[in-house]
Formats: C-alpha cells, sequence, structure tokens
C-alpha cells in the first residue's frame, strides 16, 4: 500500500506535516473500521430503515426500542451480563495473584531451571481451547463445578495465565538489581523486598495484565459454550450466540446486545490503549 | 541449562550454614513461581493427559457419568482419522488458516509501513484499528453475519454500486461460506499483524536507510534490500503466532455458520467440539482433539528448532 518515498520527497515532508498521508488515513482506517460503525448504526435504527436497499447510512431517527427489547427488558441478557463481570473480575483477580509472584521469579530471581519453568506457560498458549474444555468438562461434572462460576473462572484462568506471566515478565526485567540488594542489606526479607519495592515499580505491567486478562475473558466463549448447560450461568457472549438463533434475521435488536457486549471493551480499550499496545508489543516480540 | 551444573555443585558439597541458608533462598525463590506452575499442572496439564486416557475409551453418553466404558485401544483414532469428515475437515481448516495468515501479514505489513511514515494522527488512527482486535469474536461474527445477510446485507448493497445485483445469503451457499469466513477472519487479524510488524520497524536503525538513500537505492530495494531481511524474525514469530492461533480457531466459525453449510466451514476444532458435545462421543472426541494438538505443535518444534540453530549458528 504504502512505501517509503524517494528521498527528495522524503526530505521536504520532514519541513512539513504530511496532511496528505493523514487524509489516507483516515478514509483507509475510516473503511476498515465501517464495520463496527455499521453495528452501531444498525442497533438504532427501526424496521422501516434497516430493510432498505440503498441501505440507510445514517439513522434517519434514533431508535431506543432495539436495546429495550434485547437488554433492558431482557432478563436473560441482563443476567448474563452480570455473569460475564463476576467471572472476568474472578478471572483477572487469580491470573494476577498466580502471574504476578510467577514472572517476578522468572524476570529477575535468575532461578537455574527458569527456561525449563519458562516453558509450560509458552506450550499453554499453543494449546487450542477445545482441547482444555472438552475433559474439563469431563473432569468438571464429576465435583459440581459445572455450571458454576469458580469453574468458568479456573478454565479462563488456564488461557489467560500464560499470557499474563509472559507480558509481565519484562516489567520486572527493567528493575534496577541495587534496589533490592539495598533492601537486602537493611534486612528486609525476599517477600517484604518483592512486597514493598518491586511491586510498586512494575505498577503500570500489573494494570496491563489486569486490563488484557479482563479484555480476554469478557470475550472468552468456548469455556463458557461447554461448561454451563443452564441459561442463569451462561457467560455474555454465549447468550449473544444464543440470540442469533432466537432472534433469526431481527439484525436491530440483535445488533443492540451485539453494541452493548462489545461497550465494555471498547471503554476499557479506550481508557487503557497505551498499556494494551505497549504490553502486547513487548510480549509478543520478546518472548 | 549448562550453567545450572556448575551452580549446583557447591551447594551439594558445602554442608556448612551459609551453604545451606543459601539452599533455603534458592528454594523460597521457587515459592514464587510455584503456584502458577501447580495451577496449570493442575487445571492444564492434568486435564491434557486426561483426554489422552479418556481417547482410549468408548465413553458416550450412556456410561459417561456411571463409568464403565469399555477399553478400546486406539480405534477412536483410527475411526477419526479414517472418517470421510476428517480429510474435508483438516483440508478446510488448513485453508482457512493459510489464506487468513497470508492476507492478514500482507495487509499488517501495508499498514505497519503506512504507519512507519510519520504524519499528524498516525499515532492515533494506529490505535483505533486495534479495536477491531479487542472485540469479543462473537460480537464481530454476528455483525458480520448481518452485512453478510441476503436481501438487505451490506455486502450486497456495496455490490450494487458496482452494477452486481444479487441476493445470494453468502454464510448459507456452501460454495462461499469458507471464503465469506476467511475474509471476516483476515479483517480481524489485520491488527495483530500490524503491531507486531510495526513493533518490528521501530527497531531497525534509521541510519541504514540514510546510507542507502545516499547510495541512491531505490524505494523498492529498501523494502526489500534492508528492511525486509532485517524483519525476518518478527515476521517468523508473527507467522507462528498466526498460524498456531488460526489453526485453532473455534469462535468466528461457530457463531457464524457453526460448521456449516454442508461442512463447508467446518474445520477441526468445530469437529472436536460436535462430536464431543453435540454427540456426546466423548472418547471420539478426545481423540479428535488429540489430533487436533498434532499439527500446531509440529509447527512450534520445528521453529524452535530452526530458531535455535540460527541463534547459535
Amino acid at each position: 500500500m504504502a512505501r517509503p518515498q524517494r528521498p527528495q520527497l522524503r526530505r521536504t515532508s520532514r519541513e512539513r506535516p504530511a496532511w496528505h498521508l493523514t487524509a489516507i488515513g483516515i478514509v483507509v482506517v475510516g473503511i476498515f473500521l465501517f464495520p463496527l460503525y455499521w453495528m452501531v448504526s444498525t442497533s438504532f435504527k427501526s424496521p422501516d430503515q434497516l430493510f432498505t436497499r440503498p441501505p440507510t447510512l445514517i439513522p434517519t431517527e434514533f431508535d431506543f426500542s432495539n436495546y429495550l427489547r434485547a437488554v433492558f427488558e431482557n432478563e436473560t441478557m441482563l443476567r448474563s451480563l452480570g455473569n460475564s463481570l463476576i467471572i472476568s473480575v474472578g478471572t483477572s483477580v487469580l491470573a494476577l495473584l498466580l502471574a504476578t509472584p510467577a514472572a517476578y521469579a522468572l524476570g529477575r530471581l535468575q532461578l537455574k531451571w527458569t527456561g525449563l519453568l519458562l516453558l509450560p506457560f509458552l506450550v499453554a498458549q499453543l494449546l487450542p481451547s477445545i482441547n482444555v474444555a472438552l475433559p474439563m468438562f469431563t473432569l468438571f461434572s464429576r465435583v459440581g463445578l459445572v455450571n458454576n462460576y469458580l469453574g468458568i473462572i479456573l478454565a479462563d484462568t488456564v488461557a489467560v495465565l500464560p499470557f499474563a506471566v509472559i507480558v509481565l515478565r519484562p516489567f520486572y526485567l527493567n528493575i534496577p538489581k541495587a534496589l533490592e540488594e539495598a533492601a537486602a542489606v537493611d534486612g528486609a526479607t525476599r517477600m517484604q523486598a518483592f512486597l514493598r519495592i518491586v511491586l510498586p515499580l512494575v505498577r503500570p505491567g500489573l494494570v496491563t495484565v489486569a486490563v488484557f486478562t479482563f479484555v480476554m475473558t469478557w470475550g472468552e466463549f468456548i469455556f463458557g459454550l461447554t461448561l454451563t448447560t443452564k441459561q442463569d450461568m451462561q457467560p455474555v457472549t454465549v447468550t449473544l450466540n444464543s440470540f442469533i438463533g432466537q432472534y433469526g434475521t431481527e439484525w436491530g435488536p440483535l445488533m443492540a446486545a451485539s453494541t452493548i457486549v462489545a461497550l465494555p471493551i471498547v471503554i476499557v480499550f479506550l481508557v487503557f490503549q497505551k498499556q494494551i499496545t505497549g504490553g502486547l508489543a513487548a510480549g509478543a516480540v520478546k518472548d | 541449562m549448562s550453567a545450572s551444573f556448575r551452580i549446583r555443585r557447591p551447594a551439594v558439597r558445602l554442608r556448612a550454614t551459609a551453604g545451606r541458608r543459601r539452599g533455603r533462598s534458592a528454594l523460597s525463590r521457587y515459592l514464587f513461581v510455584a503456584p502458577a506452575i501447580i495451577f496449570l499442572l493442575v487445571f492444564m496439564f492434568y486435564p491434557i493427559a486426561y483426554t489422552f486416557n479418556l481417547s482410549l475409551f468408548d465413553v458416550n453418553v450412556g456410561n459417561f457419568l456411571k463409568g464403565g466404558a469399555a477399553f478400546v485401544g486406539f480405534d477412536n483414532y483410527v475411526e477419526f482419522l479414517s472418517s470421510p469428515g476428517f480429510l474435508s475437515s483438516l483440508l478446510v481448516t488448513l485453508v482457512f488458516t493459510l489464506a487468513s495468515l497470508a492476507f492478514q501479514h500482507l495487509i499488517g505489513w501495508a499498514f505497519a509501513l503506512f504507519f512507519n511514515r510519520k504524519f499528524p494522527l498516525s499515532g492515533f488512527l494506529r490505535a483505533i484499528m486495534l479495536v477491531v482486535w479487542v472485540m469479543p469474536a462473537v460480537v464481530s461474527a454476528s455483525l458480520w453475519r448481518w452485512m453478510y445477510s441476503g436481501s438487505y446485507g451490506l455486502f450486497n448493497s456495496i455490490l450494487d454500486v458496482f452494477g452486481i445485483h444479487t441476493d445470494e445469503a453468502w454464510l448459507v451457499n456452501p460454495q462461499t461460506a469458507l471464503i465469506a469466513v476467511i475474509i471476516t477472519n483476515i479483517w480481524l487479524g489485520i491488527p495483530f499483524h500490524m503491531m507486531l510488524v510495526y513493533a518490528g520497524l521501530q527497531g531497525v536503525p534509521h541510519e541504514v536507510y540514510e546510507a542507502a538513500s545516499l547510495d541512491g537505492a531505490s524505494a523498492r530495494q529498501r523494502l526489500f534490500g534492508i528492511t525486509v531481511p532485517l524483519m525476518r524474525p518478527v515476521v517468523a514469530i508473527a507467522l507462528l503466532l498466526g498460524f498456531v492461533h488460526t489453526f485453532k480457531v473455534f469462535d468466528v466459525i461457530y457463531v457464524m455458520t457453526a460448521g456449516g453449510p454442508a461442512g463447508a466451514t467446518n474445520v477441526l476444532s468445530i469437529a472436536v467440539y460436535n462430536l464431543s458435545f453435540e454427540y456426546f462421543r466423548l472418547g471420539d472426541g478426545a481423540a479428535a482433539a488429540n489430533i487436533l494438538l498434532v499439527i500446531p505443535l509440529i509447527v512450534s518444534v520445528v521453529y524452535l528448532l530452526v530458531r535455535r540453530r540460527e541463534e547459535s549458528a
């Protein structure tokens, strides 16, 4: 699409801001993101604006009835939004509790077996979710963890923990070693040094991991689908999928429900955009 | 790993208190990583080992909770591998994976090169593209279902502009469904590849370009002579991760077509799901799950071996 320009053009572009590239960028990114606009605009359309050809690009009047029907007056949907919130927060907390000390040890403590100990986390990322979901369903159905928040939280943590450790590890690598040594001289135990000195320094990393695990868990589908059999325990992704069958071609309510499911993720993304992009690039490229 | 032996020996030889204290503090280091490792052992490695066990028995809806399923050895594997559905599933999965990956990566490169040229708002535009990447797959899939729908879908309305009038329901036609889900998946994956390639481009030293420009290298020469060779490790990582993640795809396809129509989009992970949770033949499902695991595993091992050889060379 775009190649580095010829030298002489480049020199001029360094003097003046290249607004022509901005214009191209806005058009291209606009086309790329158009499907998301289409979802939101469809959600506000009444059936007479929806079923037209050529389509109504901008809703002529905003119709909120899709939202009332698919979300705010729909108990299944409200309940599953709550389920997803519980599951996502629970998973983020559990993943942080496990990943924070693990990434510290693997990044900072120069263990003999660091390479070997990292392996399970790398392997885990390769694993298809269905390969975990199938035995988990069999095992969990014997111990009452099917249709149970804890069951889904444990499964989701399997999916996000490797990622959390691998994203968090580089944050520890950047801490000056002298700080811990100073703490050791002052008689602090390793645990005290970790809690009081190291943790505050990796707070940006912890935020990144919390945001990430929340986003990944909120969108998780397979574990929700396989580890719940009762509607009132379903996460919101599974409910949205069942809406597709239920509403058929009533695209207005379906897009309203989709927009609501996407909304928390978009808000989290806009607030924590820097942490998300920075953390991912660090984790994916370095390991 | 070789260094570990050198460190270990003094700890064994010295019985003095100092040595023992060092041993204890070494142990305390492992306590930090132990909870996470134990968690994975219990909730990931044990279930996988259990899957292997499951795959050797004829577990089905009748004996699932009662127990007493018959041992059948590798029959479940033989049955799955020789079923007519297996080869078509494997083919669908490979076509889906390779086509998605090729276009995701190439278009990702194009975006990364574009954003690598500094211009006003480039950082902002690059960042908002990632919204697509964080979107829950089920949301994207339901949205594309709507766009691909027959009479009022956005896709057909766009074709109208080009003078092609059709009411084709792209996901219902077995001949177009696979291409349709591939296009959706390309859209989903572009930001990931763009992000990795862009991050890699930041590591290419600027002076190299300056020197090449002064030597009269054209833009094309600079791209293929400097950028691409320097980016090889990043490209390798992006393609490996992309392959593994695409090969195991489930949610996008499940929500858009559930593997249909007529098996046209029936990727392996959906075949595993259907065997296990639709027909409730868990033994067969477990065998199929293990087969699904094999190809990404081979690809990853080959990648690691190649990388290790390159690093030591």
